[in-house]
């Protein structure tokens, strides 16, 4: 059985970098990025305490993680083309040009 | 014979879905062979027939799940037993909320056939559509939280691309990238809440986490857990101080967008959390944190909503609203309060579905979405107003309308489980609502002002809103039905539990 405080200090780390690069960069595929980390964290954690079972390793955790990995692709895709849409539009892609929406 | 089954008698869904997901497969080839040959207006009718399908469907669900036994059905996907691989589990609620989306999604379905009609790419439109029901059919019969997962982001990548539909102008593109990126950062929470569920239980099988989570002592990780599953959950069914995207994407979208985005899809959201918090707590734990958020959400709702000026961004907060009020039969923690809940979900879907499409009729005619500019369309609009009249006042919850009988059942919920504050805050919210949603019926009522002309809307839309309206009131007058189809799926949520574990552990 693997220590598990080292991933859990990680999924942290990551949790906040992802949470802080969400919150002061402008560059929207910088932001996509941001997500992209905040689900490798939860991945991550999920596969650290996949070691946690007596005896073995558990492949449910890793079955999940596989599809998770997946899922947060597609979403960031539609993401990207998103951002491409954007750009059309403004000729930038600095989400602080972004503010006609408000209210 | 609900179940269908897939090639090799491997692979299991339940029937409803089974239809949304071949039909949403199958829509880009209708699409393909209706340009080829030229034959107009395949597609719509292949959508309607999906969804109308699908409604017919439910109703098989649910006469088979009244005859199982305990009322719940046990579906593994794969073929094997529950605990290990993805299943499904339906029980009363499942049927109710799948009979909720299936029914909004025919009557939407239909209405698109003449709203669409002078948009392109209706091919693209009508396969996400029908992936998005597909989703959200399966977020209410998942019985384990991988598979909920699954529907969940197949749910919201549709809805991320609709509301980006009508992508020539800035507004649609601009909302869809914040509901995005918003939508996209719970879900990571709520794939870490799904961790830190694997590493309390070993399993994300429904039930097992009520098994082994209900009445664990606290500890550090439950309050973790309880709160990543607010923002996971929290963000898709817009909690104030997580709805900041709502009110951009769901006025941009298209108008039949709209009316399932709010009408349905926020719900499917409120559904998830419902559901997994019963799961996984005992009710005293997350009441006065529910209650907060209902008095929250439901007061900066409706004051931001007085200062609107858009029509379906006033509807918008309005349904941020509704969610307020929803919350406190969560709060309230009783069956009870729970039946009022998604007595609730259902009539508000009729409600701000009416709304929401009687408003599109509007904008499709006039062409500007200003309430201002609105005077006097009443006159011009007759069909239209009167069926957005009785949705507003349903929403405002006026006796004789079906939102009276949701709200009377909150409140006394709320009365009724200690909380009397809260019912007190809701009832003051209802009677601020009010102000807004005359403040429409007055602008539409006046005279108009000289050269503004609309026609009424095509015939389609006219009876669509019409028929919705009509439900509005019939089933004010007589709720009975609907009220006890409430109460079984309410009872199998918060007492059925123990069973709900049983079918699964035997």
């Amino acid at each position: 059985m693997m220590p598990l405080a080292p991933f859990v200090a990680t999924t942290v780390i990551m949790i906040i970098i992802g949470l802080g690069c969400l919150m002061f960069k402008r560059d929207m595929v910088r932001l996509l990025i941001g997500v992209e980390i905040l689900f490798n964290a939860a991945n991550l954690f999920f596969i650290a305490l996949a070691t946690q079972s007596p005896g073995m390793i558990d492949p449910f955790a890793h079955s999940v993680v596989m599809m998770a990995i997946v899922l947060d692709g597609t979403v960031i895709a539609v993401g990207l083309a998103m951002v491409l849409n954007v750009y059309k539009h403004y000729k930038t892609i600095d989400i602080r040009k972004l503010r006609r929406l408000k209210w | 014979m609900v179940a269908q089954d897939f090639i090799i008698n491997g692979f299991q869904l339940p029937l409803p879905l089974a239809v949304l997901l071949l039909g949403g497969l199958a829509s880009p080839l209708v699409g393909i062979l209706s340009r080829k040959f030229e034959v107009k207006k395949i597609q719509e009718a292949w959508m309607v027939i999906v969804s109308a399908s699908a409604l017919v469907t439910v109703y098989l669900l649910y006469q088979t799940v009244k005859a199982t036994a305990n009322e719940i059905l046990v579906i593994g996907m794969w073929g094997q037993a529950p605990p290990l691989a993805g299943c499904f589990e339906i029980d009363m609620l499942s049927v109710f909320m799948a009979g909720s989306i299936g029914f909004l999604g025919l009557l939407v379905a239909v209405y698109s056939v003449s709203y669409m009609e002078r948009e392109t790419r209706l091919t693209e439109f009508y396969t996400l559509v029908t992936f998005m029901m597909a989703g959200m059919t399966g977020i209410v019969m998942a019985g384990d939280l991988f598979t909920l997962f699954v529907f969940w982001e197949l749910m919201g990548l549709s809805s991320y691309a609709l509301v980006a539909f009508l992508k020539r102008t800035w507004g649609p593109i601009e909302a869809g990238f914040k509901y995005l990126m918003m939508s996209a950062t719970a879900g990571a929470f709520l794939l870490l809440s799904m961790a830190i569920i694997y590493g309390m239980t070993g399993s994300l099988n429904f039930a097992v986490i009520a098994d082994s989570l209900r009445g664990a002592p606290s500890s550090p990780w439950i309050f973790i857990l309880f709160s990543t599953l607010v923002v996971g959950f929290g963000v898709k069914s817009a909690i104030v101080p997580l709805h900041t995207w709502l009110p951009d994407a769901h006025p941009e979208a298209p108008s039949p967008i709209s009316a399932l985005l709010s009408g349905i899809v926020i719900e499917t959201g409120l559904y998830a959390l419902t559901r997994v918090l019963f799961l996984a707590f005992e009710p005293g734990m997350f009441k006065l944190p529910m209650a907060f958020l209902a008095v929250l959400t439901m007061t900066l709702a409706n004051v931001t909503a007085l200062l609107q000026s858009d029509i379906k961004r006033m509807l918008a907060y309005s349904s941020i609203a509704q969610i307020g009020y929803m919350l406190m039969g969560l709060a309230a923690g009783t069956a009870y309060g729970v039946m009022g809940l998604f007595l609730h979900v259902f009539n508000h879907s009729i409600m701000k579905g009416v709304a929401f499409l009687a408003s599109g009729s509007i904008v499709h005619e006039t062409g500007t979405r200003d309430i201002k500019s609105l005077r006097g369309v009443g006159k011009m609009m007759p069909l239209t107003s009167i069926s957005l009249f009785i949705a507003l006042l349903g929403l405002g919850g006026v006796p004789g309308t079906n939102g009276f009988i949701s709200k009377y059942h909150l409140f006394s919920a709320a009365f009724g489980s200690g909380l009397g504050w809260l019912g007190i805050m809701g009832v003051l919210n209802s009677a601020l609502s009010m102000a807004y949603y005359l403040r429409v019926m007055q602008v539409l009522l006046g005279s108009p002002d000289k050269g503004f002309k609309a026609h009424e809307a095509p015939i389609l839309m006219v009876a669509v809103t019409l028929v919705m309206a009509v439900i509005i009131v019939f089933l004010g007058v007589w709720p009975a039905p609907i009220i006890s189809f409430a109460t079984d799926a309410s009872e199998a949520l918060v007492n059925g539990l123990s069973t709900f574990i049983g079918a699964v552990l035997g």
